[in-house]
């Protein structure tokens, strides 16, 4: 129709079916006919009609109508369809795709034939899908996974949570230590017991933020080192400010999860220990060493004495350790903090007695050259500590009795009385009762000292203490010889020390102690080092004082050893110093002839 | 569209890639499924006769090639059409966004002709990230709302049954 085909070789190599749109449904094939084209077509290589390819694609029918508006609106230009299958129209499954051209007005339908393969987007796309699905696929997963490990994070949060309000509900002590000592976690009860808190304790290193000392914290980590099955509670005993003391338990467990971690168990023993001593006995009250039945009867009376404000006798033989409670009654007081006065009444003239109790003014007497205050006015607010009451003069019994009524004192010399505030404990080794029948001793006087009493009984009668006090003693005395090369008491000595009757008493023991370290040459103490008076014990040390004068000779032997030092002599003599005083008074020996 | 005496009917197939619109066409068309993802280029143009309600008709399936950021759907290619099924994914819940961008085209284009809406893959369940609530406007006008599997046949033929249907009512 006059059309020049300008490239009929190239529009062959390309093969695409060339229609020229003379109207809107009349089409003419230009050129050659493609090999692909699914109709018939005649000997010439030329379609009779391509209207019969348009009517069976109803794709290009869509088409058309597209390319309609396209040339309506184009005066040149071109509209690529897109690629298609139309199975009906190409049976091998290969692409088409149609343009829409406008040249000079004249309008033509290009239709390409694409075989599967020679599409070059397919397996780029496809390879872009498949990805992103792969993608998606991986990102599902990990959502999943993520939402699963949230979900368990928070189910062991949970259960962490509830095994620790369980934990905290029990009261369990406990720390967890990490493998490189750093404190992981402190239960509520173990942050009570430290009175420290959590922040300052997790985080830290175990040996620097427990209150431990070093050697605690040495025995703990010695614990650690060792396995499970072989490990001991390591017993620990905290002070904390203001408070008693605390005894610990610390059981080192391995954490079943990791056995570089540790668990530390806190047992608070403080009450099963208290409760423990009650059980079996107190072994020390103050300075007060014992734990038989009857040392703890008078530690109980000392504890319910001591806060009553009233005057105390305390009776028991000499060295049975009167003046150690008296101490105790004054520390457990709430005098604790005044004085403590003590003096003994033996061996003093009743105006010598009663200037020390009360006082004098200058000029009383012969030789008062000054005011002097009494020991009334010394302990003001204290304890004043009368022992040997039972020696004490007559006279004295009766200002000592005025004064404990009216609560008053009048130094010798003066008219005027002083008010005092003093509460005494009066002690003695005899009996008061029998000294009142005898007219030596006021009646109303001892009623009025003894409104609390308490009886000490003879080391003898409670020899369950002669070990404990013995280790004690013995502790001293190689502190006080410096030979400490002696380890301990032989257990021959120690049946020795069990089988003497003590006369002496407590104070005999201890000075037992210091003679036999003073003459032991191994490093144990054998029954030889002791006294040789221990040895017989069927002649008690008392018989070989029955005697009057052997014991007066006694005593004017060792005050000559000890150059006339009483005090020294008392101590040879195993006598505290008022019974020394005492029976030099008892057996006439005169000042003149104690310091011959 | 007719040939002859019988009516033709185009339907297009339309939904994200691989929400399984040409394995739904080939299950309809062919009975058969593979396993196989080959993604579409262009458009695959199906036929399938079809009785409805005594009337025979041939159904055009136009499955035209899965929208997504590398290939937008063109208008053109839904005009003409009588009805379309709109596919999502059930284990990708992302396809219900795109689902929602091509119902909004088809309106465009074709203004208001019947739709059924599938939710694909109902053999993949146990992963479906697609709850109800999801598709709620995607659902809003549809003739019918199916859960279909392409590789059990689950809802498939009824799927194109009712767009059928609903196309020569319309």
């Amino acid at each position: 129709m006059g059309v020049k085909t300008p490239y009929p070789e190239i529009l062959k190599i390309f093969e695409a079916l060339i229609l020229h749109v003379q109207s809107a449904s009349h089409y003419r094939i230009l050129g050659l006919v493609p090999s692909w084209y699914p109709l018939e077509i005649s000997t010439d290589g030329r379609s009779i009609d391509p209207e019969e390819f348009i009517k069976k694609s109803f794709f290009l029918q869509c088409f058309l109508n597209e390319a309609e508006e396209f040339w309506q609106t184009h005066n040149t230009g071109m509209l690529a369809s897109g690629l298609w299958v139309e199975a009906a129209l190409m049976r091998d499954g290969s692409y088409l795709e149609a343009t829409a051209l406008i040249q000079e007005e004249q309008r033509f339908i290009i239709v390409q034939r694409y075989q599967p393969e020679l599409v070059t987007l397919q397996p780029v796309l496809q390879k872009a899908r498949e990805e992103h699905l792969a993608h998606g696929q991986e990102l599902e997963v990990r959502n999943h996974v993520e939402a699963q490990l949230g979900s368990q994070l928070a189910e062991s949060e949970q259960v962490r949570d509830d095994v620790l309000a369980v934990l905290d509900h029990l009261q369990l002590t406990i720390i967890m230590i990490d493998e490189h000592n750093v404190v992981t976690y402190v239960s509520p009860a173990a942050c009570h017991l430290f009175t420290l808190d959590k922040q300052n304790l997790v985080g830290g290193l175990w040996p620097d933020v427990l209150p431990l000392t070093a050697e605690q914290s040495r025995q703990i980590q010695e614990q650690r080192a060792l396995p499970e099955g072989n490990r001991i509670a390591v017993g620990i005993s905290l002070q904390k400010k203001h408070q008693a003391l605390l005894e610990i338990e610390i059981e080192v467990h391995d954490d079943p999860r990791d056995y570089q971690r540790t668990i530390l168990f806190l047992k608070d023993r403080t009450e099963v220990e208290d409760l423990r001593r009650q059980l079996i006995g107190q072994a020390h009250f103050e300075q007060l060493i014992g734990k038989s039945p009857s040392m703890q009867v008078i530690y109980k009376k000392i504890r319910e004495i001591s806060p009553v404000d009233v005057p105390v006798l305390i009776q028991g033989e000499t060295g049975t350790g009167k003046e150690l409670v008296a101490q105790a009654l004054h520390r457990l007081s709430a005098r604790k903090g005044k004085p403590f006065v003590a003096i003994n009444c033996a061996g003093l003239t009743d105006s010598l007695l009663g200037s020390q109790l009360f006082g004098h003014k200058r000029g009383a007497f012969t030789g008062a050259v000054s005011d002097h205050e009494g020991f009334f006015e010394a302990a003001e607010g204290g304890i004043l500590f009368l022992d040997e009451i039972g020696d004490m003069p007559l006279t004295v019994q009766t200002t000592l009795l005025r004064v404990l009524q009216e609560k008053e004192i009048i130094r010798l010399g003066e008219s005027r009385p002083r008010k005092v505030n003093v509460r005494v404990i009066a002690a003695t080794h005899q009996n008061l009762q029998d000294l009142v029948a005898q007219g030596a001793f006021r009646s109303d006087l001892l009623y009025r000292i003894r409104i609390a009493r308490l009886d000490l009984p003879p080391l003898r009668e409670r020899r369950e203490d002669i070990p404990l006090l013995s280790e004690a003693f013995f502790g001293q005395a190689r502190a006080v010889t410096s030979k400490y090369d002696v380890q301990e008491i032989s257990a021959d000595a120690m049946q020795t020390l069990l089988r003497y009757h003590w006369p002496g008493n407590v104070r005999e023991l201890k000075s037992t102690f210091e003679y036999a370290l003073i003459h032991c040459q191994k490093n144990h103490i054998q029954p030889s080092d002791l006294p040789p008076e221990l040895h017989d014990s069927a002649t008690p040390i008392l018989s070989l004082r029955s005697s009057p004068r052997d014991e007066r000779e006694e005593i004017l032997a060792a005050l000559e050893q000890v150059k006339g030092k009483r005090a020294q002599a008392a101590k040879l003599l195993g006598m505290s110093r008022s019974t020394f005083y005492r029976r030099l008074s008892e057996l006439g020996i005169s000042p003149e002839e104690c310091s011959l | 569209m007719k040939e002859g005496a019988l009516i033709h009917k185009k339907i297009c197939m339309l939904g994200g890639f691989a929400v399984g619109k040409t394995s739904l066409v080939k299950r309809f068309v062919t009975g058969q499924f593979s396993e196989k993802y080959q993604t579409t280029i262009g458009v695959k143009i199906d036929q399938k006769s079809q009785k409805v309600d005594e009337t025979d008709m041939v159904l055009v399936l136009w499955d035209v090639y899965g929208e997504d950021d590398f290939q937008k759907v063109r208008a053109s290619y839904l005009q003409g059409s009588a009805g379309y099924l709109l596919v999502v994914d059930g284990t990708r819940k992302e396809t219900v966004d795109v689902a929602g961008q091509l119902k909004a085209l088809a309106i465009q284009t074709m203004g208001s002709v019947p739709y059924v809406l599938l939710i694909n893959k109902s053999d993949l369940r146990d992963s479906w990230q697609v709850e109800s609530k999801l598709y709620e406007d995607l659902a809003r006008n549809a003739c019918l709302v199916l859960e279909t599997s392409a590789k059990t046949g689950e809802g498939v033929e009824l799927a194109f049954a009712e767009l059928a249907k609903q196309m020569l009512k319309a």
